[in-house]
């Protein structure tokens, strides 16, 4: 039986202050330390909570799967899975040719150019969501020890979905691109304009610092610039919708439609190393092979 | 010893519960923060220390599943526990309107404590968030708080905590 102890001595009420007092003074004192302390035990206890967690995300995804399968009409569903796989997979094959078109006219002097590498990746699964509301970011069902580190670059085959922030040995956190929190390099396909892209909070994107000289118009397609961060060059971002040019400011910033619905993602793939392999193949075939999670 | 296990399960329940299940049930794309509803009452009911070593414990915990920093939840969902232990010695009577009240309150002080620490933000972008995710949000905290609360009543048969309860 539960027992309601409403009867707090004052050293009880005392011991409590005091230790949060401790507590603020510890971490506004040393940040780093305490974050170190605390990491060591996120290892054992993030095992401990994969369990539940993995039995309820079965559940979650069994029912999600009778749902479709049953509930609603099966073969509309099964069609229009296999209809959206084909588009992301030609999305992503689309921006890869657009990013090989604009190289290889930039490049028609030279004799000969160096192919781009494919970057080694690992399979995941979306298996829940940001525990607070402050924050646009997913949970994969894979963690360190299947080679996942902080600051990977996270994708799908149309395109980019975020970065990984925090990991446990059996789980990773990605912050969205939608996250004003997140910021990734991106490069302007058609101008060759680079920028960053920053999420806002109301679900899409924007591309800060354009040179104000730059020719960017609507409908331009924002790319990976491959400089920094945890992708190769060229991996699609999203699409210009509307350009902002401040009088006087030293840039432009353009709001972006991100090119992966990154609310609806649930299979994603992350970069293990960007530049990792090379290959003569195109990804299509060897990303299908590696993208069972 | 069985109110420990209790309160292990509890943290580990919780995990699945706020980032798979409840992101089906978010309205607006906002859902409740259990974390700090739990803490508010644990804190309640079990007195202001078991409130705010049930806070850290849950702040911790949920923080390995966010993008947030450490802190943050540790003092917002620890805070919670602890002020919600405090508060309930000081009124007459702890109804689920009382606790309602004072969970709207606590969720809205975390949640602009979150907001304003916040580094990249822009003055627009932290209006709109304290518009469309912190005042939305307190006000699911404060529902969601008072129903347990009143559920928890119905289901122990637990009389109101009234003064000559706490100083007789």
């Amino acid at each position: 039986m539960w027992m309601v102890n409403v009867r707090s001595s004052h050293g009880a009420r005392r011991l409590a202050l005091g230790m949060f007092a401790l507590l603020l003074a510890v971490l506004f004192l040393f940040p780093g330390q305490s974050q170190g302390l605390l990491d060591i035990l996120d290892g054992p206890v993030g095992q401990v909570v994969r369990l539940p967690l993995e039995a309820v995300s079965s559940l979650d995804q069994g029912i999600s799967d009778m749902w479709q399968q049953y509930v609603s009409l099966q073969h509309v569903a099964d069609e229009n899975r296999r209809l959206r796989q084909e588009m992301e997979w030609l999305r992503g094959e689309n921006s890869q040719l657009r990013e090989a078109a604009a190289a290889t006219q930039r490049l028609t002097s030279l004799l000969q150019f160096k192919e781009q590498a494919l970057p080694s990746m690992v399979a995941a699964q979306v298996i829940g969501r940001d525990s607070s509301n402050r924050y646009k970011s997913v949970i994969l069902n894979k963690g360190e020890s299947d080679g996942i580190q902080k600051d990977m670059g996270v994708i799908t085959p149309a395109g980019v979905v975020g970065r990984v922030v925090k990991t446990t040995g059996a789980t990773s956190v990605v912050l969205l691109l939608t996250d004003p929190n997140n910021a990734i390099a991106g490069l302007i396909q058609r101008t060759r304009d680079e920028g960053i892209v920053e999420g806002v909070p109301q679900g899409r994107a924007k591309l800060k610092y354009i040179p104000m000289l730059s020719a960017v118009k609507e409908g331009d397609r924002v790319v990976t610039s491959g400089l920094v961060g945890g992708f190769p060059r060229g991996l699609a971002i999203g699409t210009i919708t509307s350009i902002d040019r401040e009088e006087g400011a030293l840039f432009q910033t353009a709001e972006l439609v991100p090119e992966v619905d990154v609310n609806r993602v649930e299979e994603v793939l992350v970069i293990q190393a960007p530049h990792g392999q090379t290959a003569e193949t195109v990804a299509r075939p060897e990303i299908g092979v590696q993208a069972q999670p | 010893m069985r109110k420990f296990l209790l309160y292990v399960g509890l943290v580990l329940l919780l995990v699945p519960l706020q980032t798979i299940l409840l992101p089906h049930v978010a309205i607006w794309d906002i859902k409740p923060d259990l974390g700090l509803v739990v803490a508010a009452l644990v804190g309640v009911l079990a007195g202001e220390l078991e409130g705010l070593l049930v806070g850290l414990a849950i702040g911790w915990i949920l923080n390995l599943y966010s993008a947030g920093d450490l802190w943050l939840n540790l003092v917002t969902t620890g805070g919670a526990g602890l002020f919600a232990g405090l508060l309930a010695k000081q009124v007459a009577e702890i109804t689920p309107t009382i606790l309602s009240i004072g969970l709207l309150l606590l969720s809205l002080a975390g949640g602009l404590v979150a907001v304003f620490s916040m580094m990249h933000a822009t003055m627009s972008e932290t209006w709109w968030m304290v518009r469309f995710v912190v005042v939305p949000q307190a006000c699911f905290d404060a529902v969601v708080g008072a129903a347990l609360l009143w559920l928890i009543e119905q289901r122990f048969a637990m009389p109101r905590f009234g003064m000559l309860d706490r100083y007789s």
